[in-house]
């Protein structure tokens, strides 16, 4: 995940990297998801969550729809092998 | 033989680690720390990846690379609080790093196209004048297809 200065460099950049465009937004979103996303790993007791637990971090961001799934079906838990997703 | 205490014990330990010493321990380090064969170690910190999910190594080797969102290794993403600083693995870990540790700070990056500098200041827990794109490549179903690229 990368900064820009701004979606015309996003533009620029894809093309130059002829890369396809993923998804943009702002930095005020990134900090809420960032401040949800990682609060628990100084918890003695942490342990990974769940496909939907991090379904649900993103969604209350407001990031929602095909990009964002976790899965391709993300309603099911045991589709999910280790590593799989982040 | 696998002792999930024991590696439980070695993560928060690892994490902890780089809050304090703003890098990450070395496989003999954490050895020593713990009183445990060097060998243990590695073989704790290869299930800390492959079934916890809670670290990743160099490939090839046991040397920790990330333990996110810190990153033992130098990267584009330079966070600074007060005398410390650490590298995150990308705008979102950099951010995440003073977020999980309620710091005020700044995250130094460059545009990947412009080569314009970019600094991220966070003050009283907030964003200060926030400028600039975020912009994800990967997927969210692809993110640990590749970690590093992602």
């Amino acid at each position: 995940m990368l900064l820009f200065r701004s979606e015309e460099d996003v533009e620029a950049w894809c093309e130059h990297r002829q890369i396809a465009r993923g998804a943009t937004f702002d930095l005020a979103r990134l900090w809420r998801l960032a401040s949800a996303w990682y609060d628990d790993r100084l918890d003695p007791n942490w342990r990974r969550r769940t496909v939907l637990e991090r379904q649900a971090i993103l969604e209350s961001v407001g990031l929602g729809g095909p990009f964002w799934r976790l899965t391709d079906s993300p309603r099911s838990e045991r589709s999910i092998t280790p590593g799989s997703d982040a | 033989m696998s002792n999930p205490i024991l590696d439980s014990e070695i993560r928060l330990w690892v994490y902890q680690y780089f809050v304090d010493a703003c890098g990450a321990p070395s496989p003999i380090e954490i050895a020593a720390n713990f009183r445990l064969p060097p060998v243990q170690v590695e073989h704790a910190l290869h299930r800390l990846q492959t079934e916890a999910d809670a670290l990743v190594r160099i490939p090839g080797s046991s040397y920790i690379w990330m333990a996110e969102p810190f990153s033992a290794v130098p990267t584009s993403f330079l966070v600074r609080s007060g005398a410390r600083q650490w590298w995150g693995n990308c705008i979102w870990d950099g951010l995440a790093i003073l977020a999980l540790l309620c710091l005020d700070g700044t995250v130094s990056t460059a545009c990947p196209f412009s080569g314009q500098p970019l600094l991220v200041t966070v003050a009283d827990g907030a964003l200060v004048n926030p400028r600039g794109v975020v912009h994800f490549v990967v997927p969210a179903r692809d993110w640990w297809r590749d970690i590093g690229f992602t």
